[in-house]
């Protein structure tokens, strides 16, 4: 009921206007609760040109409970767990710092800003995490080179 | 008991921190009403301190309810079903709903918050429904604050509502904060499962409960010294219809319930003085004086909160002279704004909104049939000049000016423990 329609308008707004770089649809018409995002890489990022597919799942109990983000793309980042799940969890996404007046928007807006500015301190990704912050140039190689094989058509 | 070292103090206190009582992990969001007893079940084997209050406890509050979700909505909510009076009810809606602006001045997009604004409007549609047909039994309110949606949505409201006043008022609150006002609303309030602090809390009293009339206490049942918890009300100090008491036990509340017989008790005389605009005709019936015309014609006397509500009723004039208004003529009070805030914590007098009498010009017009009202020898001695004119209702008044002139005059003092 209030979770639907909340769902539902906050999707409206992002189909009407998209935020920078991101756009997003159903996963499947009858279900409000999976979407798929598509999601650019920003600029100024070894992930440039990159396109990422993203899906983001509701709970139930959305907005009480925060939605879920896993990278259906392979990428090559600190806060991206390197597996088939490529799951992300930081910060506003995390239960008990979850706000209910938090919008699916800024959400993947943060997530698109982490492409950029990644937080190795909070790394689920530890090696990567490690070559961020010794060897960048190295990190920046490895992260454009696997955009180029994964993120590209 | 005092001599612990403070890596000691801090382990307590990491356990305290960490404590999470029975009742939080399992039962459902709210209990139903039950014996104190249980509680004092509960410390049989503790600390002494506690024995002794739970047991102290069980006394004086005979009924409470151990709550996973919100105390203080559920409270609030269960008082204005047990005041049985649908007008009140519905001005207060029109209240909740109209901080909806708060939200919009703090930033907040109303189509991601109008479902919990929804959640709330559909407890008042059936609060009221409920008074309307007679019914007395809570449960319809108990069921609807045990699932989990609705609780969640009137939690969050609640919550959004404290922290739009919290930013709209920040010189109450910043200097109690460990952190800035917007981080500490960002990670303490706004979320949904952060237990409130004290104020926290008190800014929920202030900005959102306190301006129904009903009054907030909390009961600390902690290890402090005494015999018995120990009582804090939030809310001024004023005569209240009802009041919310809030059991504190570490980081939790619950909620306790007095012995006085106030579940089925009809409101004795329209407490909505001095509220908002929406004044009712006075019912005769339900005033426990005599509407006589002349009294009614002393602007801002139903706003005197000892007036009317007061456990010693004055002696009733003698019958005027004059002829009875009929209910529909009776005289409404002005307008009035709510007092201005009151800073936090602090138990205050009486806020001075009286300070400035109107004049006598101000008296409304009356219909030609004579003097409305009988004005004493005293008013027109220019030492009174700036007071009211003194009639044996108001006389009694503490915001009655004269009696500072009085040699004998002492000002009523404020006892915690001498509110019943």
């Amino acid at each position: 009921m209030g979770s639907q329609k909340r769902i539902a308008k906050e999707l409206a707004e992002l189909m009407e206007s998209p935020p920078v770089g991101i756009s997003v649809e159903l996963a499947d018409e009858s279900n409000l609760y999976a979407w798929k995002v598509h999601l650019e890489g920003p600029e100024n990022s070894p992930f440039a040109k990159g396109k990422f597919l993203i899906k983001l799942t509701l709970p139930t109990e959305y907005p009480f409970k925060p939605p879920t983000i896993s990278f259906a793309t392979k990428i090559y980042h600190p806060n991206v767990t390197n597996d088939d799940k490529g799951s992300m969890c930081l910060g506003m996404l995390r239960a008990d710092e979850w706000k209910p007046s938090s919008r699916i928007s800024a959400v993947l807006q943060f997530a698109r800003q982490l492409l950029a500015e990644p937080m190795p301190d909070d790394a689920v990704e530890a090696r990567i995490a490690d070559t961020y912050k010794n060897n960048r140039s190295h990190y920046e190689e490895v992260a454009r080179d696997w955009t180029r094989k994964y993120a590209t058509e | 008991m005092n001599t612990l070292s403070t890596e000691e103090m801090e382990r307590f206190q990491k356990l305290s921190n960490e404590f999470e009582p029975e009742s939080q992990r399992k039962g459902p969001l709210v209990s139903a009403k039950q014996s104190t007893n249980a509680i004092a079940m509960e410390y049989a084997g503790a600390d002494p301190a506690f024995v002794a209050k739970t047991n102290a406890l069980a006394v004086t509050h005979p009924f409470c309810r151990t709550m996973k979700g919100d105390a203080v909505a559920f409270g609030y909510f269960e008082s204005l079903f047990n005041l049985r009076d649908t007008l009140h009810a519905r001005n207060e809606l029109v209240r909740i709903k109209s901080m909806n602006t708060y939200l919009d001045q703090v930033g907040h997009q109303e189509h991601l918050y109008d479902i919990f604004v929804d959640a709330t409007e559909q407890v008042f549609e059936s609060l009221c429904d409920a008074i309307h047909t007679g019914i007395h039994d809570d449960s319809f309110l108990v069921e609807l604050f045990r699932t989990e949606y609705n609780s969640n949505a009137i939690i969050t409201h609640f919550r959004l509502l404290t922290s739009a006043w919290m930013k709209l008022n920040p010189h109450r609150y910043q200097a109690f904060l460990p952190l800035p006002l917007d981080q500490y609303c960002a990670t303490r309030i706004e979320t949904v499962k952060t237990e409130i602090d004290e104020v926290g809390l008190q800014a929920l009293v202030d900005g959102v409960i306190e301006p129904s009339g009903i009054s907030v206490e909390i009961l600390y049942l902690d290890r402090s010294q005494g015999e018995a918890v120990t009582p804090h009300l939030l809310t001024p100090s004023r005569p209240t219809a009802s009041t919310i008491r809030l059991l504190y036990r570490p980081g939790h509340y619950d909620l306790a319930y007095q012995a006085e017989p106030t579940v089925h008790m009809e409101p004795v005389v329209n407490y909505q003085y001095a509220m908002t605009s929406n004044y009712s005709p006075w019912d005769q019936g339900a005033l426990s004086f005599d509407v006589n015309s002349s009294l009614m014609s002393i602007p801002n006397l139903m706003i005197d909160p000892s007036f009317g509500l007061g456990a010693a009723p004055m002696t009733p004039p003698p019958p005027s002279p004059y002829r009875v208004s009929p209910p529909q003529e009776v005289f409404q009070p002005p307008m009035h704004t709510p007092p201005p805030p009151i800073p936090v914590a602090s138990p205050p007098p009486p806020p001075p909104r009286m300070s400035a009498p109107p004049p006598m010009s101000s008296l409304p017009t009356r219909s030609n049939d004579g003097p409305q009202i009988r004005l004493n020898p005293l008013v027109m001695k220019p030492n009174l000049s700036h007071s009211l004119p003194v009639t044996t209702p108001f006389k009694n008044s503490p915001y009655n000016q004269a009696h500072f002139q009085n040699q004998d005059f002492e000002p009523i003092h404020w006892e915690p423990h001498d509110r019943k």
